[in-house]
């Protein structure tokens, strides 16, 4: 056993680092053998960055707080919430843009309350945000008065956004084009990876979730930064959220709720390539991705959707238990 | 120690050994995509519409998004670019828009099994709210032979309901000694029944002589549950006031088979829905043109001498 240690070690080292990522690419290998003609065809493709935009939005930001080994239960309702606040002013004959500002205020707001609930009342956040995600849900409906919005009341420049996106015909691509909803995931992508990478910022986060006491004992103003975390996961929700509204052109006050737990899955997952077992957005988009192209892929194979969601929930469980046990033994 | 296993065969065996056996390809392929498939309602849909495409020689792919809107549109793209030969829906189409257009755009028919109406739809199967409420105003207007004061259950803010109330209220119109005496919108944030059962002990109180009301007609079945309540505890049972719902819901049933005042509701056929649906789908399918944007499948008047079917 002794001389063969070093070797299994040293094994176990790269599964738990290339693991999901192996574990993704064979996914990704398995659908287009099965499904040749289709699934690594270019519409395919686009449309599976469009079927997640709304999940990685809110998975990015989600990260943001998971960093700090925090969490934010009431992303789904706030999803919901900024929907239907946007969908109400538009119906009461409000312009798009005072739609879209209310409803990343709200956001805004959703996320300060929570910041401040955890950060200054000390609440951990599992309990701050469950009751939050209660109250998120329960304002939703009290502002649409439990009803979906939609039809007439929608604009049509809102829900034509979700459809539209930058036409590749100038680049050789007939009929295709990279739609709006993909490119604003990529945008948060971007400021996320940014933020919590290449700011001081970021690395306070980092510092907080290594060590919150040592965190704050080093001076860091812990409570700001948490605070702070809170907000833009807040707004993220609500971005999430009007993204929605725009794909169904309407708003009703659940349609977020399955957000939230595809958000956490979607980083936990993430988690298990990072060396540290810190959440990396880039590792997120991964795990988004998996979610996704799972959905998709099991789709045009006519799986049942309840062997579906099996699946996915046996694949997140197998992938953090396989990223923990490798701990364990080393 | 520990049994080594790689994350490829965990994550990827799973999905192979699964998704591979249902890998065959159909003559005909049909994706059923429902939001809702946990209601007792779709279910019947979805139960009727399988054993008619059991006879067509289809297996079906049934789809639930978990109440998931946003999903119903992104697993119609999936199943166009699965280019299957129809798509049946289950959801408003107002709010898929955006899927519709991708199927329209590739060819591919989608139809409605109690969806709503909407030009991208081939056709939407359902039944028919006006004759609903015509079958059980109808059935007040002769048991009460024509005349006496009427009290009326309506919900005008909601489309399918509104249009029960109208019809209800012009047939009661064309009875000259009928008199609507109350037309009453429930607070429904709790199902309907309590608020409609308060509203009718107020409206008891306000006609306290014995027959002085002939019958309460309700555009769905929880409303005439309450009046019937009101009706019973204020002890006036015995006067003969008629009440009728429509839906037939299980406690609706139950009242009708005691044989009290709740005499009649009007029940959906919804497996006939689901039936109809596959009939259309194979027309869709053959390149037919169907021009109804509607199909109606007919419904039944439930009374105490069929609750029992």
């Amino acid at each position: 056993m002794k001389p063969g240690r070093h070797k299994v070690q040293s094994m176990i080292r790269t599964f738990k680092l290339y693991g999901t990522l192996i574990g993704f690419l064979a996914i990704i290998i398995f659908f287009a053998i099965q499904l040749p003609d289709t699934f690594l065809s270019a519409r395919n493709l686009i449309n599976i960055s469009q079927q997640i935009s709304m999940l990685a939005v809110v998975a990015f930001s989600m990260t943001l707080v998971m960093v700090m080994n925090d969490f934010d239960l009431s992303v789904g309702s706030m999803a919901s919430l900024a929907g239907v606040v946007a969908a109400v002013l538009f119906s009461m004959g409000y312009p798009i843009y005072i739609g879209i500002g209310a409803a990343l205020l709200v956001g805004v707001l959703g996320g300060l309350f929570n910041g401040i609930l955890v950060s200054f009342f000390g609440i951990l956040p599992f309990v701050a945000t469950l009751g939050t995600l209660t109250m998120f849900s329960g304002m939703a409906f009290l502002t649409s008065g439990g009803k979906t919005i939609f039809g007439r009341d929608i604009p049509s420049a809102f829900s034509g956004f979700a459809r539209s996106g930058i036409q590749l015909e100038t680049f050789g691509f007939a009929g295709l084009k990279i739609p709006y909803l993909t490119l604003v995931a990529v945008s948060v992508l971007a400021i996320i990876w940014f933020v919590l990478e290449q700011t001081v910022f970021g690395r306070r986060l980092y510092a907080i979730g290594g060590n919150y006491e040592a965190a704050r004992l080093a001076g860091l103003k812990v409570k700001t930064l948490r605070l702070t975390a809170f907000v833009l996961t807040g707004l993220g929700a609500a971005v999430g959220g009007l993204m929605y509204a725009s794909r169904v052109a309407s708003a009703n006050p659940t349609q977020g709720s399955g957000l939230m737990l595809d958000a956490i899955a979607a980083v936990f997952l993430g988690m298990t390539m990072s060396e540290e077992g810190e959440p990396r957005v880039i590792y997120t988009l991964v795990g988004v991705l998996i979610l996704g192209i799972l959905d998709n892929g099991l789709t045009q194979m006519s799986v049942d959707s309840y062997v579906r969601e099996i699946l996915v929930g046996a694949i997140v469980i197998s992938a953090v238990a396989f990223s923990s046990l490798s701990k364990q033994v080393r | 120690m520990f049994n080594f296993k790689s994350m490829t065969g965990l994550m990827a065996g799973a999905v192979m050994s699964i998704a591979a056996s249902n890998a065959p390809v159909m003559a005909q392929e049909i994706t059923v995509i429902t939001p809702y498939l946990a209601q007792p309602g779709t279910q019947m849909f979805i139960e009727g519409f399988k054993a008619e495409a059991t006879n067509m020689g289809w297996t079906p792919n049934v789809i639930d998004t978990a109440g998931d809107i946003a999903a119903v549109i992104s697993r119609i793209e999936d199943a166009v670019t699965k280019q299957v030969d129809a798509i049946v829906i289950n959801v408003d189409p107002a709010q898929i828009e955006a899927g519709l257009a991708v199927a329209k755009e590739a060819g591919i028919p989608v139809i409605g099994m109690d969806s709503g109406t909407s030009p991208l739809l081939v056709s939407n199967i359902t039944s028919n709210g006006y004759a609903m409420a015509a079958e059980t105003s109808v059935y007040v207007a002769n048991r009460i032979e024509g005349k006496g004061k009427v009290v009326m259950f309506v919900f005008d803010a909601f489309p399918p309901v509104q249009i029960r109330g109208v019809v209800a209220d012009a047939i009661f119109g064309n009875f000259p000694d009928i008199e609507v005496i109350d037309r009453v919108t429930p607070d429904v944030s709790d199902g309907g029944i309590a608020d409609s059962r308060a509203k009718m002990e107020a409206i008891l109180a306000a006609n306290p002589e014995a027959g002085s009301i002939a019958a309460v007609w309700a555009a769905w079945d929880q409303p005439a549950l309450g009046a019937l309540q009101a009706i019973e505890d204020a002890g006036r049972g015995g006067e003969g006031i008629v009440i009728v719902g429509i839906d037939a819901n299980p406690q609706a049933r139950d009242a009708i088979a005691a044989g009290g005042n709740f005499e009649a509701s009007v029940a959906q056929d919804f497996v006939g829905i689901g039936k109809m649906t596959a009939g259309v789908v194979a027309r869709a399918i053959k390149g037919e043109t169907i021009k109804e944007s509607v199909i109606y499948v007919p419904t039944v008047l439930i009374t105490s001498a069929n609750v029992g079917q």
